[in-house]
């Protein structure tokens, strides 16, 4: 059974890697990070600026294929999608294709976790992927 | 010598004046994102910073950014302006020292600066570097280099 296992996080690991080798190149320095809310934070009324921040690396629209750059996508409550695959577009998975930077959450009461991930102009993952760190938010 | 001298402080003074005097009356043809919003996320105004080199941070809402050359609804990107007032809203904005353009779609930017008193103030740009209609900046702030 654990052999089984194996042969699949194998046989996935390796299937992501040639995907990403397609994927999008972007400098190894790019770096994206959430400037605001910080990890821990506790946000009364659940209303709030996410600022995303991007290092050694540009913004560009969707649809718009130009070296370097790419646009951001903010995760809700989910896990990292699959990285060889157009990132999802749902109330967990929030585009932003014309190049915003910054954007107003509303969040109901409980904990949220927050994390950017950066997509090309297909809103694919780069190669290879810029995401950050998932932070945690708290909404009394 | 006095009348060199004059002249040199009449053009300094035209060079100043001038961005103030065209401020409203003309601009670039590229329709600004409503309500766009631009701003100095860090530092603050009045900052005392304790290091020559130090991170700016753009901040943009209600608006997008794209590369230079790329023309989008809504998009521009950021110039930022250094000790210096803004420039002809009617015209490209100039790229010098004083005058740094992140044409490649930056939001941040690493900028050293000598000890002593500094303005910053951010203007964005159209795909052809000329402000928008409106044009959108931020408030200039002062910050202090130790």
């Amino acid at each position: 059974m654990w052999k089984l296992i194996f042969a699949a996080v194998v046989a996935t690991g390796l299937g992501g890697t040639a995907a990403l080798a397609d994927a999008t190149p972007i400098s190894k320095e790019a770096r994206v990070y959430i400037i605001w809310p910080r990890d821990g934070q506790v946000v009364h009324g659940g209303k709030l600026w996410v600022r995303m921040g991007l290092k050694n690396a540009g913004i560009a629209p969707a649809g718009v294929e130009k070296a370097n750059t790419g646009h951001h996508h903010l995760i809700i409550d989910a896990p990292l999608p699959p990285l060889n695959q157009e990132i999802p577009a749902d109330k967990n998975h929030l585009h932003f294709g014309a190049g915003q930077t910054e954007v107003r959450l509303e969040l109901p009461p409980g904990k949220h976790t927050l994390q950017l991930l950066f997509g090309d102009n297909q809103h694919l993952p780069h190669n290879p992927p810029v995401y950050s760190e998932k932070i945690t938010i708290i909404v009394p | 010598m006095r009348t060199v001298f004059f002249i040199a402080v009449l053009v300094l003074a035209a060079l100043v004046t001038t961005p103030f005097m065209r401020t409203g009356a003309a601009a670039g043809e590229t329709p600004a994102a409503k309500n766009a919003y631009l701003y100095i996320g860090w530092p603050n105004d009045g900052e005392v910073i304790k290091m020559h080199r130090f991170r700016v941070w753009f901040g943009l809402r209600n608006a997008g950014i794209a590369p230079a050359g790329v023309q989008k609804p809504n998009t521009g990107h950021h110039h930022l302006i250094i000790d210096a007032p803004l420039p002809p809203f009617d015209q490209e904005i100039p790229a010098d020292k004083n005058h740094l353009h992140f044409g490649a779609g930056q939001t941040e930017a690493v900028i050293e600066l000598a000890p002593g008193k500094h303005t910053l103030q951010l203007l964005m740009g159209d795909y052809q570097h000329i402000p928008h209609n409106p044009p959108i900046y931020s408030r200039q702030i002062t910050i202090y280099v130790k």
